[in-house]
This record gives C-alpha cells, sequence and structure tokens, in this order.
C-alpha cells in the first residue's frame, strides 16, 4: 500500500512535467449586492494566486460582477475541452448559490440553471484525465453524487443537499490560494488535500469563535465512487489523490539539471521514501525506536538538501 | 338497649364530624406527630374526594398519582381556586415553576385576593429571588390574617435579605399566631443567632421539642448561611438536617452542590447521586451531576497550592496565561491585604458557558462571568464567549479579591464592599481593564437612581430591574475608590477587620469616615459627578448625535464622518462598543489615506479598553507598517488577556518579539503557537524551536525542529536549523 502511494506520487508528479494546469473559476448568480460583493472578492482572490504560481497556468475567471450564464460557463468548459491533454489537470471552482430538491443538484446561474448531472457530462468531456472539481456554494453536497469519477477530485462545501445557506468555505478557499499556511508540509506546493484542510479547519473556527451552529460541512471524495468524508485519510482510504493534486505552486521549484547531483537527487526520494514509510510503520513500534530512526533520517535529509543546495 | 342500626349510625355521624383535612394531616406531619399523621393521611386516601386522595398521595411520595388525582378533581370542580393552588404547589415542589405559576394564576382570576394562590406566587418569586416575593407574601398576610405560613415566609425572606431585626419581628408574629406550631418562624430565629456567631440558640431545642426529626430546622438554616456565601457554616447545617431526615433529598441535593464548591467532588456526587436515585431531579441536582461527569474531560495544573482547572481541549494553551496572571494576582494580593494565601486555591475555567452556569445555580445577582467560592473559583474561560466579549484576566483578578476578603472576613463582609474592592482591583491593575461606564449606568448617574449605601447590598440581591445589578457594581466599584482617594487604603483594610466582627455599613461608614452614611452618600455622588456626571448629562446629545454620525458612516461619506466624529466622540469617550466613533473615525481617516491619524484614533479606543480584536490587530498592523514594532506588540500583548484561542496573533505577536530581542516572550508566545495546533504546525514547531535557539536550549530546540520536519520534511528553513543545532 505505502509502496503504491509513492509510485502514485512519483508517477504524478513525472507526469507533471511539461502538462499544463487549467483553472476555471465561475462565478454564478449572486443575487444579493452583499453577496456580489463577496463571490467576486474570492474569485479575485483565487486569480491573484494562481497569477503568482510558477508554469503559467491557463486561469480563467466568468461570471464576475454580474454572474455567468449558461452559455458562458459550457463555453469555458468545452473550450478545455478542446485544449486540454490526458496528462494536463482541469481545476473547476464554483462559487455562488446551489439549490437541491431531494434528487438535483443546480448551481444557480444567470437565467437557466445548470444541475450537476449536466455539468458531469461537459466535464465528461474535458480530456485533462486527473481534475479537481470544488463546489463552494450552498447545497453543494448535492453534487457529489453526480460528479464522481475515478480520478477525479469532487470537494464540497456542505455535506449534503439540505445544507441550504449560503457557505463561508469558499471564503476560506480562496483564502488557501494566499495565505503560504495552507502549504502545511512546506513542499512549495498547496494540494489539493491541503486547500480543503485548511479551508475546512478555518470554517470550523469560524463558527467555534462566533458560538455559532455549524450550518455547513465540507466533504472531499476522490476515490472515485462512494461517498464524500469529512476526514480524508488512512481510515477510509480518500485523501490519497488529492494529496498529489498541485493546486497551487510557489517560487520557481527549478529543479537542477546538473548530473552530478542526480544521484543527490535519487538519494533524497529515497529519503524521502523511507520517512513516509517510518510514518505509516509508526503505530507498530515503540515511541523511543520511532524517534530515533526517524532524527536520523531526517538529518540525513536535511544534510542531502543542503549539497543540492550548494 | 341500642339496636345495631343506631350504633353504626352513631358512628358513622361520628366519622363525618371528624373527617380529615388535608391542612390538618400535613400539620400533624410537619409537627412530627407520626401516628396521627399516618392515620389523617390513611384516611384521605380512602375518601371520596378525588382531591383528598391527591393529598394523601403526595403526602406519601407518589406524585404522578398525586398529579393525576388533583386533575381529576379540577376537572369535577373546575370553579375551584382551592384546588389550583394546591396543584400548583405540587407542581411548584416538583420543579415545574411554570405549571405551577399558571394554576396559582388561575386561581387568582378566580379571586385575586386568594390568599393561597398569594402564598404560592410569593413561594414561586422567592425560588426566582424576585423582590417581589415579599409583596405577595404581605399580601397572602392581609388576604388572611390567620395565615401561618405567610408570616413565617416574611421572616425568612427578611432574613435572607440580611434583615434580622425585621426577620425576628415577623417570627414572633408567626409565634404569636402558634406558639406550638409556628416551627418555621423557630428555624428562622434560630439562623438569626447562629448568623451571629451564636454557638447555641434556645429556638433550636424548641424547635425540636416540638417535632425531634425536623430537618429544615437546619435546611432553612443552610439555605440562608449560602446566600451569604457562609459556605462551610450552612454545610455543616445541612449535615445535621440530613441525619436528622434522610430522605429530606432537597436538602441532600443543597449539600452536594454546596459540597462542590467546596471542591469536595466524591462527597458532593455521593449526596446528589442519592437525591437523584430517589426521585428528586431538579435542575441543580441534574445539572451538577452532569457537570460532575464532565471532569473526565478536563486537566488540573498545579503549582504550589494553586491549581488550575481546564478542559483538555484548551489545557496546554490557557495553563501559559492563565497560572502566570493567578500567581501574579496571589503575590499583589498577598502584599496589598497583608494576608497570606496558604490553603489550596482553585480557578476553574469553563469554555461551555452552560456549565459554568451550574456552579452558580441558587445564587442571586451573581456576575455572569465569574463566582468565588472561597477555596475555589469558578469563571467562563475566554473560548465561552465570542472574541472581545469578555476579558478574562480582569475576571481573574475580580473573582480572586473575593477570595481574599472572605477568607479575611469569615465569609461575613456585605456583598457590596466586596464587590466594590473587586471591581476597584480591577482597575488597579489598569485602567483599560473592568466594566466599561455602560449607558444604564450613566442613566442611572443623571436620574439620581444611584441606592444609598446603608441601601448598597439590595442592588446585587434583590434588584428592581435587571440593569440594577450593572450599577450596584459600578457604584460598589467607585465608592472603594472615593474612599480610597479620601481616606487611603488602609482605611479599607480596616473596613475589612470591622466586616469581620458583623459590624453593619451603618456602623462602619461613620467609624472609619467619620461622617453619616447620609453625609457620606452626599459627598460621593458630588465627587461622582465631578468625574462622570458631565458625561451622563451628555448622554441624551451623544444619542441623538450618533445616529447621523453612523448614517454617514454607512453610506461611506468620510468627510463629514472626520468632521464631525470628534466631537460626538467626547461626549462619550468611554463608549468602546460596536460602532464606536473610535471605529468609525480609523476607518474614515484609513480611507482618505491618513494612516497616523487612523493609528491614533485606534490607540484612543485601546487605551479606553476597546476590546475588539478585530480592531486591535488592524491597529497593530498599521503600527507595524509605520515601523512601530515595540508599540504593535504592546497593543497585542492585550489580546492575550482578552482572547488568546488565537493562533494568528500568538504567532504575530512571537514574530515581533523576536524581532524586538525579547526572547522570553517569543518563547512563550510560540509556546501558545504550538498549544493551538495551528495549520501550519510544522512552521509553529519550527518557531517554537527557534525560541529555544534564542534563549540558550539546544535540546529542547533540536527536538522542536525535529517535530516540525516530521510534519514537513521538504521544509528548509527546519533543514537548515537543525544542521546548525546538530553537533
Amino acid at each position: 500500500m505505502r509502496l503504491l502511494l509513492t509510485l502514485l506520487i512519483c508517477a504524478m508528479f513525472a507526469s507533471l512535467a511539461g502538462a499544463r494546469s487549467v483553472y476555471v473559476t465561475v462565478v454564478g448568480h449572486p443575487g444579493e449586492d452583499d453577496y456580489r460583493v463577496r463571490f467576486d472578492g474570492w474569485a479575485q482572490q483565487i486569480s491573484r494566486g494562481l497569477s503568482m504560481t510558477p508554469g503559467s497556468p491557463l486561469v480563467k475567471t466568468i461570471g464576475a460582477k454580474a454572474g455567468a450564464t449558461r452559455q458562458e460557463l459550457e463555453a469555458a468548459i468545452e473550450e478545455a475541452a478542446r485544449t486540454t491533454e490526458a496528462g494536463d489537470t482541469f481545476t473547476l471552482i464554483l462559487i455562488g448559490h446551489g439549490s437541491f430538491d431531494g434528487r438535483d443538484y443546480k448551481f444557480n446561474l444567470k437565467g437557466p440553471d445548470i444541475s450537476s448531472a449536466q455539468l458531469a457530462v461537459l466535464l465528461d468531456r474535458v480530456k485533462a484525465e486527473r481534475q479537481l472539481i470544488v463546489n463552494t456554494t450552498s447545497c453543494s453536497g448535492g453534487s457529489v453524487a453526480a460528479l464522481v469519477k475515478p480520478k477525479r477530485i469532487v470537494m464540497t462545501a456542505t455535506r449534503s443537499g439540505t445544507q441550504k445557506n449560503a457557505t463561508i468555505f469558499g471564503r476560506y478557499f480562496a483564502d488557501a490560494f494566499t495565505d503560504v499556511d495552507a502549504d502545511s508540509d512546506k513542499n512549495d506546493t498547496v494540494s489539493a488535500l491541503e486547500a480543503f484542510q485548511y479551508a475546512q479547519r478555518r470554517t470550523t473556527e469560524y463558527f467555534d469563535q462566533e458560538k455559532r451552529i455549524s450550518t455547513e460541512g465540507s466533504v472531499l471524495n476522490d476515490i472515485g465512487s462512494g461517498t464524500a468524508v469529512r476526514d480524508p485519510g488512512k481510515d477510509n482510504g480518500q485523501g490519497l489523490l488529492a494529496g498529489a493534486f498541485p493546486m497551487l505552486r510557489y517560487g520557481s521549484s527549478s529543479v537542477s539539471q546538473n548530473t552530478a547531483k542526480s544521484g543527490l537527487l535519487q538519494r533524497k526520494e529515497e529519503l524521502e521514501q523511507q520517512i513516509d514509510r517510518l510514518k505509516y510503520e509508526k503505530q507498530s513500534m515503540s515511541p523511543a525506536d520511532y524517534r530515533q530512526r526517524m532524527n536520523a533520517l531526517l538529518l540525513m535529509l536535511a544534510k542531502t538538501q543542503a549539497e543540492i543546495d550548494k | 338497649m341500642k339496636t345495631p342500626l343506631f350504633a353504626s349510625l352513631f358512628l358513622a355521624a361520628a366519622v363525618v364530624a371528624n373527617a380529615a383535612t388535608p391542612e390538618e394531616c400535613l400539620r400533624a406531619k410537619k409537627l412530627g406527630k407520626t401516628e396521627q399523621a399516618a392515620t389523617c393521611l390513611l384516611e384521605l386516601s380512602r375518601s371520596d374526594n378525588a382531591w383528598y386522595r391527591a393529598e394523601a398521595a403526595w403526602a406519601s411520595g407518589r406524585f404522578d398519582e398525586a398529579r393525576n388525582l388533583f386533575q381529576q378533581a379540577l376537572s369535577a370542580n373546575p370553579g375551584s381556586a382551592e384546588i389550583r393552588v394546591r396543584s400548583g404547589r405540587l407542581y411548584l415542589e416538583r420543579f415545574n415553576k411554570s405549571e405551577a405559576s399558571k394554576l396559582f394564576g388561575e386561581a387568582l382570576k378566580i379571586n385575586e385576593k386568594d390568599a393561597g394562590a398569594l402564598m404560592g406566587m410569593a413561594l414561586l418569586s422567592a425560588e426566582g429571588f424576585s423582590s417581589k416575593a415579599e409583596d405577595y407574601a404581605k399580601k397572602a398576610a392581609e388576604a388572611d390574617p390567620k395565615r401561618l405560613d405567610a408570616r413565617e415566609l416574611l421572616a425568612r425572606l427578611a432574613l435572607e435579605r440580611s434583615r434580622p431585626d425585621e426577620a425576628r419581628k415577623h417570627a414572633q408574629q408567626a409565634l404569636a399566631m402558634s406558639p406550638d406550631g409556628a416551627i418555621d418562624a423557630m428555624a428562622v430565629l434560630a439562623t438569626a443567632d447562629w448568623l451571629e456567631d451564636k454557638k447555641t440558640s434556645p429556638w433550636e431545642q424548641k424547635a425540636l421539642a416540638i417535632n425531634p426529626n425536623y430537618s429544615e430546622l437546619y435546611g432553612i438554616g443552610g439555605d440562608i448561611f449560602v446566600l451569604q456565601r457562609r459556605y462551610r457554616e450552612a454545610i455543616a447545617l445541612y449535615e445535621k438536617a440530613v441525619a436528622l431526615e434522610g430522605h429530606n433529598y432537597r436538602v441532600r441535593s443543597e449539600l452536594g452542590v454546596n459540597l462542590m464548591r467546596l471542591g469536595r467532588d466524591q462527597d458532593a456526587r455521593k449526596q446528589l447521586e442519592t437525591a437523584y436515585e430517589a426521585g428528586y431531579r431538579n435542575a441543580a441536582t441534574v445539572n451538577t451531576l452532569r457537570l460532575l461527569d464532565s471532569y473526565s474531560r478536563f486537566d488540573v495544573v498545579r503549582d504550589g497550592n494553586l491549581s488550575l482547572r481546564l478542559r483538555k481541549d484548551e489545557a496546554d494553551l490557557l495553563r501559559i496565561y492563565a497560572m502566570r496572571e493567578l500567581k501574579k494576582a496571589v503575590s499583589t494580593y498577598n502584599k496589598k491585604y497583608r494576608f497570606e494565601l496558604k490553603e489550596p486555591l482553585q480557578v476553574e475555567f469553563y469554555p461551555d458557558h452552560e456549565d459554568f452556569a451550574v456552579r452558580t445555580m441558587g445564587l442571586p445577582g451573581l456576575g455572569a462571568l465569574g463566582v468565588a467560592f472561597g477555596d475555589a473559583v469558578a469563571m467562563d474561560s475566554p473560548a465561552a464567549r465570542p472574541p472581545g466579549q469578555f476579558h478574562w484576566a480582569s475576571t481573574l483578578w475580580h473573582e480572586l479579591s473575593h477570595i481574599y476578603l472572605m477568607k479575611m472576613t469569615d465569609h461575613k463582609v456585605p456583598r457590596w464592599f466586596t464587590e466594590g474592592v473587586s471591581v476597584h482591583e480591577e482597575m488597579q491593575v489598569s485602567k483599560e481593564w473592568g466594566d466599561r461606564l455602560d449607558p444604564p449606568i450613566l442613566k442611572a448617574i443623571r436620574d439620581k437612581t444611584l441606592l444609598p449605601i446603608a441601601d448598597l447590598d439590595r442592588g446585587f440581591q434583590q434588584p428592581d430591574t435587571p440593569t440594577q445589578v450593572v450599577v450596584s457594581y459600578f457604584q460598589a466599584g467607585r465608592v472603594i475608590d472615593f474612599i480610597t482617594e479620601k481616606r487611603g487604603w488602609d482605611t479599607i483594610l480596616q473596613m475589612i477587620g470591622d466586616f469581620k466582627q458583623m459590624k453593619t455599613t451603618a456602623e462602619v461608614i461613620p467609624a472609619r469616615m467619620g461622617i453619616s452614611p447620609e453625609e457620606f452618600d452626599k459627598q460621593f455622588l458630588e465627587w461622582l459627578d465631578a468625574d462622570v456626571g458631565q458625561m451622563a448629562r451628555n448622554f441624551p446629545e451623544w444619542e441623538k448625535t450618533m445616529k447621523p454620525l453612523v448614517t454617514a458612516f454607512e453610506e461611506r461619506n468620510w468627510d463629514k464622518v472626520i468632521a464631525d466624529g470628534p466631537r460626538v466622540r467626547d461626549l462619550y469617550p468611554e463608549y468602546v462598543d460596536k460602532r464606536s466613533v473610535y471605529e468609525m473615525l480609523a476607518e474614515a481617516y484609513r480611507a482618505k489615506g491618513n494612516s497616523d491619524k487612523a493609528t491614533e484614533e485606534m490607540l484612543r479606543y485601546v487605551r479606553k479598553g476597546g476590546r475588539s480584536p478585530e480592531l486591535i490587530k488592524s491597529l497593530a498592523t498599521l503600527l507595524v507598517d509605520a515601523g512601530r514594532n515595540t508599540d504593535a506588540a504592546g497593543v497585542l500583548e492585550r489580546l492575550n488577556f482578552i482572547y488568546p484561542q488565537d493562533a494568528a496573533l500568538h504567532q504575530q505577536l512571537g514574530d515581533l518579539y523576536a524581532t524586538l530581542g525579547n526572547k522570553q516572550g517569543a518563547l512563550t508566545e510560540f509556546h501558545a503557537l504550538v498549544a493551538m495546533k495551528p495549520i501550519d504546525m510544522a512552521g509553529a514547531h519550527y518557531r517554537l524551536a527557534t525560541a529555544y535557539k534564542a534563549t540558550n536550549q539546544p535540546q529542547k530546540a533540536l527536538d522542536e525542529v525535529y517535530l516540525a520536519l516530521e510534519l514537513a520534511p521538504g521544509f528548509k528553513d527546519a533543514q537548515k536549523l537543525l544542521l546548525e543545532l546538530s553537533p
């Protein structure tokens, strides 16, 4: 299982070299001025964050100021369908209001709305195999069933279609694009999982501090079937794909092409794998033994990195 | 020779002539005439009258049956006020105040002078410590001058409100009505003697001579001692009550609740569980047991004789600031009060306000934020309230002062005095601490409704309105300020000694101030007027001018806000609540690009005690942008006393301290940051590692940097630090 994860991550990052990242943010019909200002602000923040990421991702925002129409949304996704390749990543972020009638979720647009089933049909045409769909709207949990698909990560602000209040999750998801704290493992990349956990945590803190009962509960599915979960991890087998999906990168992340350092880079990779393996073996070891072995690996990794950086 | 028929008729007539009434049966029971009561109740239980059967069931503890029988009785007699009253009394005894109130109200609609219904309302009001209790009891006594219980209740209420002479008068009137039956009056008289530290009271023996198992002799005593906050003595009385009558579960419940106030949790649980298992499940019993169960989610952190009870999820953070502040307060008070706190003291922080509320059940007019019991303080944790609503450190110093005064006076200090000293102490730590001068206080000053010094206790114990409590806190604090200013702190210490000897306020003021209470009131009000009188007179003008200013602010008319704001602000400079003028002016200045003026306004806000974390943090940002790091750190430090459950605060303050070379400050803040378990946990451990390194603790630094790297193996800054620290 550990080996599979490591291979998966390596394969992903290897295949990302040369791959493009495409982001489409859609702002739905806001309804009121307050929401318009709020939703536009989130969209701008996401766009701003993405503009700083290296690698020239393709970033498109539609619906600012008045809300996107169905034609605009379909055109944006169809463009992605035409221009992406299998190795690319595609991210769709929905900001606005949603509705759920017990069976179908709809994303509220200017003019006719679009259902999650209809969205799924559009998304299936996008050639990028790795997809991230972030639905920050009210009732968004109602869209999970229609959108889940192998290699597609689906993230929603609410756990079900019945959570109808306007959400806070979107605000903190947007913050993940500009707050370095979202990169919790400090690898200069904010993964989809990190962004999800960041936004979820901030949302929970908001309701706790304000002494309000939470009216939303963000969930994630990245295994292509079944339900979405609140705490992706080992226990439910979710989060692997999301953890390897780079949503945002910092810095130049240039990799040295110096062949003299290729040995060091390989060594670094081996050490990182050993560290990951050790974490999974933690439960079966004594704390002292675990600490000693972990510290030794971390020290070796630090020394290796120092050599690479010389 | 009499025929058998004639004998039966004679017997039947005799039985009818001597038919028992509920009143007789209950009277016999109360006076300890056990056999007579049993016979009487048996007869009642066989009556054709559903009401009578209800009374018998009730007296035997079959409450559900009694309730159903009362309903039956009422259906048969829908116009009966008396049945309603009795049914209401059952509901009141079995913790259903709303149903009781409804029934008493219905009875009063049938007859507005129904003494029984008035008495029911009196008892209901007394349970809520409402000042209406006495009014109702008086009306009941007027409606039925032979009503013994009304007179006895008046005696009890007078004693609860620290009016012993009046209490004795009412009790004697009750005894005149029934020399061998007014045992509740005897209980009040005995309690009045005990309150005056008399070792024995003749009324105790007289009551026990009538009913040797009369546990409420001590139960009533215990209740009144609790209201006087003399918890140890109350517990001793309750224990005597329970020894006399083990199934007095009302007293068992009170005993349990009060044992818990002294930190005797195991003993408390025993008493409460006994009451609970016997069906005595009032709110205090149930909620206190639930709270005891919840203690498994709490840790106790000790330092010498001081301990903190903290919920596990906030223990690591709060212990840092709470223990530091507690020790500082104890050290200050030990010197100031010339009294060393040697006994163990526990301070409990409750992040769930409902848990804190359980600790104050049955204690009227207390602060909503904290309470002191003698050996323990219970208070809201900062997390119990939305950020900015509560200054926890101020509350801690306030409650700790109560502990000292209770111990120094054997719990005999009057309520107004101890509250006044506590409020005074908050402002001694900082003028920014303590409660602000709120509109109800200004109105009271302007309307001249402050209470005379001799009557100030009533503002806490029998407030006419809820705002009177708030006003009384303010007034008491300013009285202590006044005395200290005019006569020095030593006079306060002398007064503490006087109160220990049970002197009254009316005696202490002339003795220590050299003036009558009336003259004191006159001089105090003049002094207060010189200080805040103008603000009180400005209040209507302020209210009027705030409205257009707020409108201008909402319309983003910054020029108007800037033009009019300062004058409005200066009408009521103490107002720092939501949408204060300080906040509006700062926003306006910022919008006009004038950061300096915005900063100045926010500094004014903070110095007047403004507590919004959002505003304070934005002020810190302005100060940092202006290169004023020391001022920024000073501003942020305030938030640790208001709302420390903020990872961003500790990160920012720690970074500032590190920049300013305050290594110990940085260490404290980064400890707090790690305790918060922030999203960026790797960053938190790294920061703590740097702080340990700066304070020459390399092994701890190493431990922390390894923790950072375990979470984020590729964290380059942490890797560099690791290589620096490694041999």
